[in-house]
């Protein structure tokens, strides 16, 4: 069986462009893939993204788009939407120079995902900032539900978590690994 | 009569930058560099733990995540006098060299190549002749006839639909565009290769990084990979064996192929070996550390003005007051409050933002300056400094692309002729050959240390109450990439990056001195005016990558040129 991704998109600096990567982390809490499941934030990697679409079979997106919608309004995209002639119009993710040279070169180099289900969300935000607009925020839950179902379309089995995981900022990624003390030198926990 | 062109913005880069030309009797005599992006993202580091700082300065950027990373915690380290295990300056210098590699396969490949290799043109190539020339230069086995082939009829498949993807915005048939249709084949052939070592070298950098884009292994002082050639869960012999295969797999299509391509199609231009050099100052920062105090170094670092190879002034260790004391950041032409040139130390960053007015600020980016010279960074400037000093694999390595393109274009090649906007394209293959056989040395380095017992990795580090100074400095695929920080009761109080694309695309600063890119500019050819695709190769050549801030953009993507005449 092809190999599935989900990756999210998106620079956690600033502010709402942060989403991606956010519903990540809350997908991640709450759901468990199977080992031939690679999920990923990516963070911005522009033509970067060629090497984890190259072999792909199917890959779900998590990004902010631009639409003439309000903040937090959900939108989804086909891989037609995003190399097909009638994307031209369309105006997709704030990445799409990434995105969508990441596609067509692939095209032409006859690789790329068999499919893909882009789930984007509108920002409100995005200058320099650490935290998602309220109305961002609170589109996480169904952007989450959007993930679960695109896999489900896919055919690849998602499981809830009998208990999620706890929440941590995508910064404490590293914490417990090392020990740690604080200024005086005691153990910064005790 | 003049011509002013403006390129906004300039594609295939990351981030949005804008380039300005006027152009005399086919001649560029000014030029304007200025980054349309405010990058001011350091003020998010102020008041946080310092040894978190190198998990969000490795999200300043996309494409350059691991180097802030090691900037970060090399500058941390400083401030606290801290030493590192050499297991971790091992592991680190593989993941840098592993990034480098990637880094520099994918400029020339998807994001330079397409200005000089005419893809179009290689519709009329003649598959066999192709393999022939491709065998006379390399035995690489992926020169086949019918792979040629088989890329030429893909090729055909596009245009006959008139779709060219990718391709869409290309200058075809250009009067610039001068390779043989056979060339062009190759070239879009090694292209399509390139993909898979893009991805070998992505691997490397997971196997020791944990993850990639977004490496989770480092620390402030050292690593977190824990070492047990038993253990399924650490770094362990069939890891380290994983990572050497595919080194040398990189390797390979360094030197058969990355190599021979930036030969052969520079010896079929070598009038732009007499274009572009612009500023011949060079600063470069010595990397890949030898020991546990960063005293010995790999490469060498060091400063050369105005191309004078006999003289090099050395930077020989992370403490250089030589660096140190040196780099300032003026803002007389930049979108930021004021109009001082400071000390990082002492910078901060106030964005004011006014209209682009090309005699007074047009540039969110500031203006680096080394005691006051504008200096050129990057592979050139590395290559250069490490074959002043008789760097010995740097000097082979430059020797032997001289001797080889000079073959090929039936001229002698000097070192001097590497002042130049090929000369740029010529160095970071150079480098690249130099850190793939490095990657070789740095792996058995690890892997005799782990034998002999030392599983060592972190030394902890401990913040003393009062304010300490640190800076790192990290000879990134860009090149000199350095942060500034200053920590108070271990939080930190200032960060700066001085990034390489600073020094390479700032502006001109408060003695009206032009920034690299803008010196570079001036002298180039402009044979058509709608299409100025030699301003394009020029600024290119630098490998800008100035998205250290936000990518979300209003753009569409397609590349924009005004042209008006004065």
């Amino acid at each position: 069986m092809p190999a599935t991704y989900v990756l999210a998109l998106g620079n956690v600096l600033m502010s709402d462009d942060g989403l991606g990567p956010a519903v990540l982390r809350a997908f991640d809490q709450q759901y468990v893939v199977g080992p031939d499941v690679v999920v990923e934030d990516l963070g911005t990697p522009g033509l970067d993204l060629s090497p984890w679409l190259a072999d792909a079979g199917q890959i779900v997106l998590i990004d902010t788009v631009k639409a003439a919608l309000p903040p937090g309004s959900l939108r989804l995209y086909s891989k037609a939407d995003l190399v097909g002639r009638a994307a031209a119009g369309v105006r997709v993710s704030p990445h799409d120079p990434g995105v969508k040279e990441t596609l067509l070169a692939l095209e032409f180099a006859g690789r790329g995902p068999r499919d893909i289900a882009l789930i984007g969300i509108v920002p409100e935000v995005t200058t320099m900032g650490l935290e998602l607009s309220p109305a961002v925020a609170a589109a996480i839950p169904t952007a989450v539900l959007a993930v679960v179902a695109a896999l489900e379309r896919f055919e690849v089995p998602v499981r809830r978590r009998s208990e999620p995981l706890a929440p941590a900022p995508w910064w404490n990624a590293g914490a417990g690994i090392l020990p740690r003390t604080d200024v005086a030198g005691n153990p910064a926990d005790a | 009569m003049s011509t002013h062109i403006t390129v906004d913005p300039v594609t295939r880069i990351e981030g949005h930058l804008r380039i300005d030309v006027e152009v005399d009797n086919g001649v560029v005599t000014k030029a304007w560099s200025s980054g349309q992006m405010f990058r001011g993202i350091e003020r998010i580091l102020q008041g946080r733990d310092p040894r978190d700082a190198w998990l969000f300065t490795q999200r300043f950027c996309g494409v350059c995540t691991t180097v802030h990373a090691i900037a970060s915690v090399r500058a941390v380290e400083n401030a606290l006098h801290l030493e590192i295990p050499r297991n971790a300056q091992y592991i680190r210098n593989l993941i840098v060299i592993a990034h480098a590699l990637h880094d520099h396969i994918v400029h020339f490949y998807q994001l330079s190549a397409l200005d000089w290799v005419d893809v179009v043109s290689a519709l009329k190539a003649d598959p066999a002749k192709t393999a022939t020339l491709a065998a006379s230069l390399s035995d690489w086995p992926g020169n086949s006839t019918s792979q040629f082939q088989a890329v030429k009829d893909r090729l055909a498949g596009f245009v006959a639909k008139g779709q060219l993807g990718i391709f869409t915005n290309g200058y075809w048939g250009h009067p610039a565009m001068k390779l043989a249709p056979e060339v062009n084949l190759l070239a879009v052939s090694h292209y399509l290769q390139a993909l898979d070592y893009q991805r070998k070298a992505n691997q490397v950098v997971a196997i020791l990084g944990g993850k990639t884009p977004n490496i989770q292994n480092l620390a402030v002082g050292g690593v977190a990979n824990a070492i047990n050639l038993d253990n399924d869960a650490t770094l362990n012999m069939a890891k380290l064996y994983q990572v050497k295969s595919l080194l040398d797999e990189m390797k390979a299509f360094i030197e058969q192929v990355y190599f021979v391509d930036v030969c052969a199609i520079g010896a079929m231009y070598a009038d732009w070996l007499k274009v572009g050099a612009g500023v011949t100052n060079y600063l470069s920062v010595p990397d890949l550390p030898l020991d546990e105090k960063g005293v010995t170094f790999e490469f060498p670092g060091g400063t050369i003005f105005d191309g004078d190879l006999t003289r090099v002034t050395p930077i020989t260790t992370f403490g250089d007051p030589y660096f140190q004391k040196n780099v300032s950041e003026s803002i007389a032409h930049s979108w930021y409050d004021g109009d001082w040139q400071r000390h990082p130390y002492e910078e901060d960053t106030v964005p004011k933002y006014s209209k682009y007015d090309a005699d007074g600020k047009y540039s969110w980016i500031k203006a680096p300056r080394f005691d006051g010279h504008v200096m050129q960074v990057g592979p050139l400037a590395q290559v250069l400094v490490g074959f002043a000093q008789g760097h010995e694999p740097t000097k082979r390595w430059a020797v032997k692309t001289l001797a080889t393109a000079g073959k090929i274009a039936g001229a002698t090649l000097t070192p001097a002729v590497l002042h130049s906007t090929l000369g740029r394209h010529a160095a970071r293959m150079i480098r690249c050959c130099v850190l793939s056989e490095l990657a070789g040395k740095h792996w058995s380095l690890l892997a005799e240390n782990i034998g002999k017992g030392d599983t060592t990795i972190f030394n902890e580090p401990v913040f003393p109450k009062g304010e300490q100074q640190g800076f790192g400095f990290h000879e990134a695929p860009r090149g000199t990439l350095s942060h500034w920080v200053v920590i108070e009761d271990g939080k930190i109080k200032n960060y700066q990056a001085v990034v390489p694309s600073t020094w390479n695309a700032g502006p001109r600063d408060a003695k009206n001195q032009p920034g690299p890119y803008e010196a570079s500019l001036v002298g180039n050819p402009v044979a058509d005016t709608e299409r100025p695709l030699e301003v394009i190769r020029t600024v290119h050549s630098f490998d800008p990558c100035i998205a250290c801030a936000i990518h979300t953009l209003d753009v569409d993507g397609n590349e924009v040129s005004r042209v008006r005449a004065l």
